[in-house]
């Protein structure tokens, strides 16, 4: 199915004149275009759907910054790309948002490039990190699923993706400097 | 809690947001921030009692024009950077226009000054205190732009910090104008230029915290 941004947007100007049923059926459909957009860029299932609602939430609380006389599909994806970023810094405890989108950027824009310096970085830790990283972030298994594979505790995994982070920022902070 | 859950509760209350909610919401918290900070100056410092003589003249009208226009400049950037997506350009380099216009006075100000007089024409009466008095004033402004965030959707937080400091720091000198007797134009660019420049700083600074959703 492919919804266009008129369709969209004939929704969205609905629900900000009153209609409950237009808007039930803009949150309905934005929530699929966002599970895709989401599914593109994060590997947790459990993640990918937090983010749809949160970003749900913030659709609709926040209408007003809507803007009645442009498209509506920049406006939603702005809110879900800052979503993202958000969840990430949170989840990585990396603090300046700036670098999570260089890193984000990196991912998207070369892959190849990034792949392989992303290769290099992880040769560069402890084993046990680069595997947890690998595995949780790379290959997008679950933290069990990691733990299991690496025959250690889940909270062993979790430490050692957190650390093997952390080092690895400050690793591309050094290098840029 | 289910996705269709949510969207069932969600859709369940959906009040009008009027066409013109954006622009209202933000001139509402602007303009009680507005009434605060001059309820503030006329309780504390106070109005300058010659202000009907001043109006007359063409300091106080080279002073608002300055402070005004760098102020509307800075609410149309807030107002951009208000919503996700149209933060690409926030107009901030028209502040340029105004300072440009007011260093001209100013230079036409030193060639009818003998040099003697300039420093003192530069410092004015209050250069240790207008600064941080535009600062003090604008917090009142800044914590009205900041309820009006709460229903935007800002995604370059620091940026959007930096304007609604701005847009605080120069509707604080505008309204900073009815208390302050000074009248060169040099001052004026100096350091009015000063408490905006750390209201927008503060606004920079606070961002990235109070405006994160």
């Amino acid at each position: 199915m492919r919804i266009g941004d008129d369709q969209l947007r004939a929704l969205m100007l609905a629900g900000l004149d009153g209609d409950g049923a237009s808007h039930a059926a803009l949150l309905e459909l934005a929530a699929s275009l966002l599970r895709a957009f989401y599914r593109r860029r994060i590997a947790d299932a459990d993640d990918i759907e937090d983010l749809v609602q949160e970003t749900l939430i913030a659709v609709h609380e926040r209408r007003a910054s809507y803007d009645r006389r442009r498209p509506f599909s920049p406006w939603l994806f702005a809110i879900a790309r800052y979503k993202m970023i958000d969840h990430i810094r949170r989840r990585s405890r990396l603090q300046p948002i700036d670098d999570v989108e260089d890193l984000l950027a990196a991912d998207f824009e070369a892959p190849s490039l990034a792949r392989t310096d992303l290769a290099r970085l992880l040769d560069s830790l402890p084993a046990k990190q680069a595997a947890a990283i690998r595995n949780t972030r790379i290959e997008g298994l679950s933290v069990a699923e990691a733990a299991a594979r690496a025959g250690i505790g889940e909270s062993d995994v979790k430490v050692s993706v957190h650390r093997g982070l952390k080092a690895l920022a400050a690793r591309v902070k050094g290098q840029k400097r | 809690m289910r996705t269709d859950d949510l969207i069932a509760t969600l859709s369940r209350d959906v009040p009008a947001v009027p066409r013109h909610a954006f622009g209202r919401r933000i001139a509402l918290g602007m303009g009680l921030g507005g009434v605060a900070t001059l309820l503030l100056i006329v309780a504390t410092i106070g109005v300058r009692p010659d202000l009907g003589a001043a109006m007359r003249g063409f300091p106080f009208w080279m002073k608002w024009a300055y402070t005004a226009s760098l102020g509307l400049v800075a609410v149309a950037a807030t107002m951009r950077l208000a919503r996700p997506e149209g933060a690409r350009a926030p107009l901030l380099w028209a502040m340029a226009v105004p300072v440009l216009l007011l260093a001209g006075v100013g230079i036409a100000e030193l060639a009818h000054t003998p040099p003697a007089d300039w420093v003192r024409m530069w410092l004015g009466a209050s250069w240790q205190y207008c600064p941080w008095l535009v600062l003090l004033l604008a917090l009142p402004i800044f914590a009205g732009l900041l309820w009006s965030f709460r229903r935007f959707a800002p995604t370059r937080l620091r940026l959007a910090g930096a304007a609604a400091g701005l847009a605080a720091g120069t509707w604080s000198a505008t309204l900073y104008c009815l208390h302050c007797p000074e009248v060169s134009a040099l001052f004026v660019l100096t350091w009015y230029s000063l408490g905006i420049g750390l209201a927008a700083g503060l606004g920079a600074l606070a961002g990235p915290r109070l405006l994160r959703w």
